[in-house]
């Protein structure tokens, strides 16, 4: 039986009056990669987030194998977010050494695990250049060596493979499979079925702020008793999804009501469009 | 602090200054201004007014005389004072003020300006028709104002004379015996500390309020909106080391700003005291010590109450939005401080925020240290920046700055 590194119990998060995620139980073992699967709205980020320690849970518990809560034990974790969170007017290498200064490793270190991931995601030349140049993949690249170089037990990956190109992606899944086979463990975020196939060992299905299954993809299909996994997915995700929980930012009653104000009504008809014209 | 919280609050500082230092236009906003702007300022500025003044002498410059007999040294006068003037006939008028059918000469320029003058047995009557948006014709009416008063006075001169009266003492009947500045006991160090206390604490709070808006918005609203709050806030540091680095670092820039103001200012004042225009103002160790420290509380809470502000945007417009206006937080109470008076002022006015620090430095400035005043405005300052830095944690503590619009 593989070790358990993090334990969600019973988690649920609000945002106000909205609940973006609904009593989630899940265990993350060693050495296996997990996909979030879901819709954007599903709740795979704010799961991400709750994971990074980033989001407190409005209530359950997100711990560490040792008990530990994650916000208190940071240096387990390697996180890329969506958005790479890369500071354009440093040098690759500048970024990765930042945060691994912020986890206490020191840079020789750091240099050492960089050198060697760099290698495999043939970045190497790349890390005294200004990450403001860099294309997609590069950044992702980047972000993902910066999540490595403090030696974490555990990766959270958000949308990894999103919005690069093909050979990127490769690259990118390649290295993951690899950290796996080294013993790593990573959660990843997709809304690509077919990706968290090939990926994943095991893929969580998420849903307007639920997990509606959790298991290999073999247990998947006989559970839901379907032949592929698109079939899996459309029969346990029937209910409409929601937008985004996160993006309903608070707005003040003066905002929203000058917001209305001064949008034009959209026209409903050719009619109309043409009058406006 | 912990060694690991002082390394970790180190290091987003340092990272933030190198980050920010690395955007040239930065270094010119930074260095470069607040370095020149004081020499430019007192320096420059008066070089080119001279010369502008210089300008405007050479001018050769024509006028007309409108008169039914221009008084003998009036004419005189006019000659030697770079005018060419052409004399008319007084045009029918009701009064001599009303250009008339000459309006289109002044104002097609074909003369710069018109005199008019007129005798009324004793007394005469005059007028100067001239165009005030031109400088020429402001520069003509000018010339024609002084060779006029110069004018005025002889023939005053000569009326008293002919009188039968001493023309000194009937025209200065009470005089300043000796030296008049012999008479102020102010020590001219104390003057100059007044002067400077007229001005330096307003510079210093604007410039350190609109100095650290753009370094507070690109640390925390310009990194929510690049999306790279999120990878920062997964890192093992808290929200509070957090703010505390990106203090630092704010507060190290506009530090940086404030002291090359501070340094262009006293270039300026040392060069203007060469020249006698103002002198070096005496302070005593302990005024000095006690304008760096209202100087550092001041910008605790200026640079807290910013970053809190900037935090609270979910980008950079928004928070420039924000933050611009805010500064008006700032400018008025400053200059509402301009106009207080300090001759025995009441203790309350120390204990009102930015009016407290600015009253202090004024207070300072003149070399006045009094231990009621500083204590009222030393304490108030501490509470006043303890309350922007609780309002900047509590911002960095919200769950939504994760979120960002992109």
């Amino acid at each position: 039986m593989p070790k358990s590194l993090l334990s969600i119990q019973e988690v649920s998060k609000n945002f106000d009056e909205i609940e973006a995620l609904h009593e989630i139980n899940l265990e993350i073992y060693s050495g296996e990669i997990v996909g979030l699967v879901g819709s954007n709205g599903a709740g795979k980020t704010t799961l991400l987030r709750l994971m990074a320690g980033v989001y407190k849970p409005s209530k359950g518990s997100v711990n560490l194998s040792n008990g530990e809560s994650v916000t208190t034990m940071r240096h387990e974790l390697g996180v890329v977010p969506e958005s790479t969170g890369l500071y354009s007017r440093l040098t690759a290498w500048e970024n990765i050494r930042y945060h691994s200064r912020m986890h206490g490793i020191p840079d020789k270190v750091s240099w050492a695990r960089t050198e060697k991931f760099a290698e495999l995601l043939d970045m190497k030349e790349s890390l005294s250049r200004h990450t403001k140049g860099f294309s997609r993949g590069m950044r992702q690249k980047t972000a993902l060596l910066r999540a490595l170089a403090h030696g974490p037990n555990i990766l959270l990956l958000d949308e990894p493979t999103a919005g690069l190109d093909i050979t990127s992606a490769r690259t990118v899944r390649a290295m993951v499979r690899q950290l796996r086979d080294e013993g790593g463990t990573v959660v990843y975020s997709t809304h690509q079925l077919a990706e968290a196939q090939q990926v994943c060992d095991r893929i969580v299905i998420m849903h307007n702020g639920e997990i509606r299954a959790d298991g290999s993809p073999a247990k998947l299909l006989s559970d839901t008793d379907t032949e592929s996994l698109e079939e899996a997915y459309v029969s346990l995700t029937l209910d409409q999804a929601r937008t985004r929980q996160e993006d309903n930012d608070k707005e003040s009653a003066f905002s929203g009501w000058w917001r209305r104000l001064s949008t034009p009504r959209t026209p409903a008809t050719t009619r109309e469009v043409m009058e406006d014209e | 602090m912990s060694d690991g919280s002082f390394l970790r609050v180190r290091a987003i500082a340092k990272k933030e200054i190198v980050e920010f230092s690395r955007d040239w236009r930065t270094i010119i906003a930074i260095i470069v201004i607040p370095l020149l702007m004081f020499p430019l300022l007192f320096i420059l500025f008066p070089v080119l007014l001279e010369s502008e003044a210089a300008e405007l002498d050479a001018l050769e410059l024509s006028i007309v005389v409108q008169t039914d007999g221009m008084p003998e040294n009036l004419a005189e006068n006019l000659s030697l004072s770079g005018m060419n003037y052409t004399v008319e006939l007084l045009p029918n008028l009701t009064h001599l003020s009303e250009p008339g059918l000459d309006i289109e000469r002044v104002r097609g320029s074909s003369t710069d300006a018109i005199l008019r003058i007129e005798s009324n047995e004793d007394v005469w009557g005059y007028a100067i028709i001239h165009m005030s948006t031109s400088e020429r014709s402001n520069e003509a009416r000018s010339r024609i104002l002084n060779v006029l008063s110069e004018w005025e006075d002889s023939e005053i001169r000569e009326r008293i004379e002919q009188g039968g009266m001493d023309v000194n003492t009937t025209l200065d009947p009470l005089r300043w015996d000796g030296e008049i500045a012999a008479g102020d006991v102010a020590t001219s160090g104390e003057q100059s500390g007044m002067i400077l206390s007229m001005f330096i604490p307003l510079v210093l709070a604007i410039w350190t309020y609109s100095s650290a808006i753009q370094p507070s918005i690109d640390m925390t609203a310009g990194e929510r909106e690049r999306g790279t709050l999120e990878a920062l806030l997964s890192l093992p540091c808290t929200r509070m080391e957090l703010l505390l680095g990106k203090w630092l670092a704010v507060a190290s820039i506009t530090g940086v700003g404030v002291l090359l103001q501070i340094f262009g200012l006293l270039f300026a004042i040392g060069y203007l005291a060469s020249s006698n225009f103002i002198g070096v103002p005496q302070l005593s160790i302990v005024s000095i010590s006690l304008i760096i420290v209202s100087i550092m509380l001041f910008a605790i809470m200026v640079v807290a109450f910013e970053l809190a502000l900037a935090m609270r945007s979910h980008s950079v417009k928004e928070a420039g939005s924000i933050l611009a206006p805010a500064l008006m937080l700032i400018l008025f109470p400053a200059l509402f401080t301009q106009l207080i008076n300090l001759d025995g002022i009441e203790g309350f006015w120390f204990a009102i925020p930015v009016v407290n620090i600015l009253l202090a430095l004024r207070e300072l400035l003149m070399n006045r240290v009094i231990t009621e005043h500083v204590i009222i405005w030393a304490i108030s300052s501490v509470v006043y920046a303890s309350l922007a830095a609780y309002y900047a944690s509590r911002q960095f503590n919200r769950e939504d700055i994760v979120t960002s619009l992109s």
